[in-house]
């Protein structure tokens, strides 16, 4: 033993250490060991604070118990459990089967909490707490009786932490490392299971003890389960079955352990290399809120960001596994096509001043310019502008049809919004498929469904729900019917307190979209849908530029341009239909992925993706929010709104903004609500304020607004994770 | 007594091999190093009686003397002469050296892994950058980072 260890033993001021020396090599603190008599009451102390911000609603006041959580009293509403009880008094208690989402299970006893007058310690997260109820959360009971469990679900765990993934972000090492003992005393084999095949996205290695039981409540679907009993016992699906579920992502988060784990991040990175960065979702209209993990330039997963009103705290598959799209199939340089078709990469210079140049050679009204599904309020803004001062005003956003209607706010996004719909009894799903479109949605609906037994019934092609649906029909005669009160829906539609119409943004493709908007609106007034303490009527919209580009305004002058379009601008723009273009037209590219645009461009402009940019969204239900950089933009790509900032300047037409805030500044005096971010606006005048439509509706059957979930945009259609799940899940 | 066994030695070898090759000797050895470097001068007197254990595949040469105070009773006398530092040990002689064991270094190399070992490098720092390891994708690594964390779009591939 050094000097100076002698000498740093002295100065410290610990007592039993050195005695202790000798007879344990592993010295865990002596603070644990020591059996400490039960806290004493202290009404004296200031109230602890809640944990994590927990709240309590009182339903009605009369109903107020207090418990006393350790001698303090606590005021909780009837029917709260203990756990939920320490909760609120700022007790933290430890648990690994009860998520506050899903329902109680109460098999892991790792809450177990001494109830006095209780012979054994109870379980908390399954114990209503009742009046007078005196909690002791820290006596010398409870920690054994922790440290008993642990110890149990220990037992069979494989010791194979420093290569599990969920090394890092474990309860079940965090909660061994505070409750457990420091050492185990099971000496027999270990029990192994075999990795099981549950499809492309989840991938499980180990189970433990018997946590995991609540999953299935959550996915709708009863693919997982537990198979065997006692030690045999295996979390498995049934025969070997793929998760098909577009939610299923989510069991990777719930599962508190590393007994589900992401396949794709699968022993790529460890989570302390990586860098969080809380952005928002693109793939869809939902505009789910999501933290982008990354580690130096590669984005290594996405998960969910808690937003009650939008997307809880769930993501879909798409949403959540779509990231390897963003390393794969990247414009990383400007480019030009040259007389033998070939691309070829040049400098930005040249290649804004060939733009140009052509662009001040065609007249004003064959310029067009389209907005891609993933573009964001800045660079839609800086689109419009730029073209208006070249003297073209045919600019629009893909996704919208040719001739949307952007004047009155209510007939474009979700009135009720995402979280209002849990307040509806009856839905009327109109030409959409919100299980496909907007997975978000349509787990409010099925929460909603299952909660308070809402009716849902829908007019489209048949398609499968993971709730009770009615098909009335697939066609716009089933609405009109409906619309005239000839359908057997009318009375349910009447009879309901708060009825909910939810169409679907594929129908503003369709030529009689104003007809058959105007039947949802009379079916709307019929059942009185829209009141003045309840507004019922929804769109659905499919992409996350929509809501914002019909609030800058994006609508095209006349809805004929591409035909007699000399130049079009496609701002990552994939899915026009270019085939009615002249072979003349020069076809300018702005966009972050090599997808169908850029098969007709002359000219190739790289852009960032939202993973790499500041940019505002606008979602289904006209909330902003806001993308932020995670991770630096690859090769020589800039941000949208630069690129299109700097081509006016070599048009001679300069924008007259620099900065993103100069350009918001510009975005207030069009739109304004898309600067109070993180904020829902709702719409302010009803649809009656609209002319009536002359329009007839044609016979023509409702269409699948979206054929694959998986793949649905540019990033999507690049990442191998979403092929893989379209060739696995959509064949079946 | 002993230095008189050195003169004597010297002498003999002068008559050897020739004076020439006899200058070329001192020098190789680092005798006239000695002049400028102290710690050389006293390695080579401190050698005068004690015993040659062995000397490593880089020249080293370990020297142990028990009439000497204990715990400075092995010494090393580096092979290089003007810039040694105790980084040119290999590791089978490190523990000789330092007490850890007395089997010396040649002994030890029996049990030297074949399979996975690689051959021991003395510490360049300082050195120069050039001698001094750089990743792959360092700013200082000669290699060009010829790679990037992406898949880029290949224009070729269109029609």
């Amino acid at each position: 033993m050094g000097l100076g260890l002698l000498a740093s033993r002295l100065i410290r001021p610990q007592k039993t250490a050195a005695r202790n020396l000798l007879l344990r090599s592993i010295v865990t603190k002596p603070e644990l060991q020591s059996a400490e008599p039960a806290t004493t009451p202290q009404p004296d102390l200031p109230p602890r604070t809640p944990l994590a911000g927990a709240r309590v609603h009182f339903p009605n006041p009369d109903d107020a118990i207090e418990v006393f959580v350790d001698g303090y009293p606590v005021k909780i509403p009837k029917g709260m459990t203990v756990l939920q009880a320490c909760e609120v008094a700022g007790v933290d208690i430890p648990r690994f089967c009860y998520h506050s989402r899903l329902s109680i299970a109460g098999n892991c006893r790792m809450c177990l909490v001494e109830v006095e007058k209780s012979p054994k310690p109870v379980a908390s997260c399954a114990m209503p707490a009742l009046p007078g109820m005196k909690i002791k959360t820290d006596t010398p009971v409870a920690k054994k009786a922790r440290e008993g469990v642990m110890e149990f679900l220990l037992m069979n765990h494989p010791l194979d932490c420093p290569i599990c993934d969920q090394g890092g972000e474990c309860d079940l090492q965090d909660q061994s490392m505070a409750f457990g003992s420091d050492r185990g005393r099971f000496t027999e084999v270990k029990r192994s299971v075999v990795d099981k095949n549950l499809g492309p996205l989840c991938c499980d290695m180990i189970k433990l003890g018997r946590v995991l039981w609540g999953i299935v409540k959550l996915l709708g679907v009863q693919d997982l389960g537990m198979l065997g009993r006692g030690s045999g016992e295996e979390i498995g699906t049934y025969v070997e079955k793929l998760m098909t579920s577009e939610l299923s992502g989510n069991v990777i988060d719930i599962c508190p352990v590393g007994a589900l784990t992401s396949k794709p991040f699968a022993f790529k990175a460890r989570n302390w290399e990586l860098k969080g960065t809380e952005t928002i979702d693109v793939t869809d209209a939902v505009g789910s809120n999501i933290r982008i993990d990354s580690r130096g330039p590669e984005v290594m997963r996405i998960t969910p960001r808690l937003n009650e009103d939008i997307n809880e705290e769930w993501i879909s598959d798409k949403t959540r596994f779509c990231y390897d799209g963003l390393k794969r199939q990247r414009l990383n340089d400007p480019m030009i096509r040259g007389a033998d078709g070939r691309f070829k990469a040049v400098s930005w210079h040249d290649v804004l001043a060939v733009v140009a140049e052509i662009a001040h050679q065609v007249k004003p009204e064959e310029m067009v310019g389209i907005a891609g599904k993933l573009s964001d309020a800045e660079s839609m803004m800086a689109l419009k502008d730029f073209l208006n001062k070249m003297g073209s005003n045919n600019v629009w956003c893909e996704g919208n049809g040719p001739s949307p209607n952007a004047d009155l706010r209510s007939g474009y996004i979700m009135n009720t919004g995402i979280n209002g719909l849990e307040n509806a009894d009856v839905f009327l799903l109109v030409g959409t498929q919100p299980r496909v479109e907007a997975a978000m949605v349509n787990a409010r609906i099925r929460k909603t469904v299952r909660g308070s037994n809402a009716k849902v019934a829908y007019v489209g092609p048949p398609t499968e729900f993971n709730y009770d649906c009615e098909h009335l029909g697939t066609g716009p005669e089933t609405l009109t019917e409906i619309a005239e009160g000839r359908h057997s829906f009318c009375s349910t539609l009447s009879n309901a307190k708060n009825p909910a119409i939810i169409v679907g943004a594929g129908l503003f493709e369709r030529s009689d979209k104003d007809a058959i908007f105007s039947a949802v609106e009379a079916i709307a007034k019929n059942g009185n849908v829209v009141r003045p303490d309840w507004n019922g009527f929804n769109v659905l919209l499919l992409n996350a530029a929509q809501a914002a580009a019909l609030d800058l305004g994006l609508v095209p002058e006349s809805s004929q341009s591409i035909e007699s379009a000399k130049f079009v601008y496609l701002m990552g723009a994939d899915d026009v239909d270019l085939e009615k273009l002249p072979n003349d037209a020069f076809v300018v590219y702005q966009g972050h992925h090599g997808d169908r645009g850029v098969y007709r461009a002359n000219v190739v402009l790289p852009a960032s993706a939202f993973s790499e940019k500041e940019g505002t969204y606008e979602n289904t239900e006209g909330c902003t929010q806001q993308t932020l950089p995670a991770v630096p933009t690859v090769g020589d790509a800039r941000d949208d709104w630069k690129i299109i900032r700097a081509l006016s300047e070599v048009a001679g037409v300069k924008l007259p903004y620099d900065t993103v805030g100069a350009i918001r500044s510009r975005i207030k005096t069009v739109a304004p609500n898309l600067l109070s971010v993180e904020e829902r606006e709702p719409a302010t005048f009803w649809a009656s304020l609209k002319p009536d439509a002359t329009q007839k509706t044609s016979s023509t059957p409702f269409k699948a607004a979206i054929e694959n979930f998986y793949m649905t945009d540019s990033i999507t259609r690049a990442s191998k994770i979403m092929a893989q799940c379209s060739a696995l899940l959509l064949k079946k | 007594m002993s230095i008189t066994w050195n003169l004597l030695g010297a002498w003999k070898s002068i008559r050897e091999k020739g004076f020439g090759a006899f200058l070329r000797e001192l020098k190789d050895e680092g005798y006239l190093n000695c002049l400028a470097d102290g710690n050389l001068l006293q390695t080579k007197i401190h050698n005068i009686g004690a015993k040659l254990i062995g000397v490593d595949k880089f020249g080293n040469k370990y020297y142990q003397n028990l009439e000497t105070i204990h715990g400075r009773h092995r010494w090393v006398e580096y092979a290089e002469k003007s810039r040694y530092n105790a980084s040119q040990v290999p590791p089978e002689w490190h523990g000789w050296l330092h007490f850890i064991t007395d089997h010396t270094g040649d002994e030890l190399l029996m049990l030297k892994p074949k399979r996975y070992s690689i051959e021991h490098k003395e510490n360049l720092s300082g050195e120069g950058e050039e001698f001094i390891y750089h990743s792959k994708g360092h700013s200082l690594n000669p290699g060009q980072k010829d790679w990037t964390r992406y898949q880029s779009w290949q224009p070729t591939k269109t029609k």
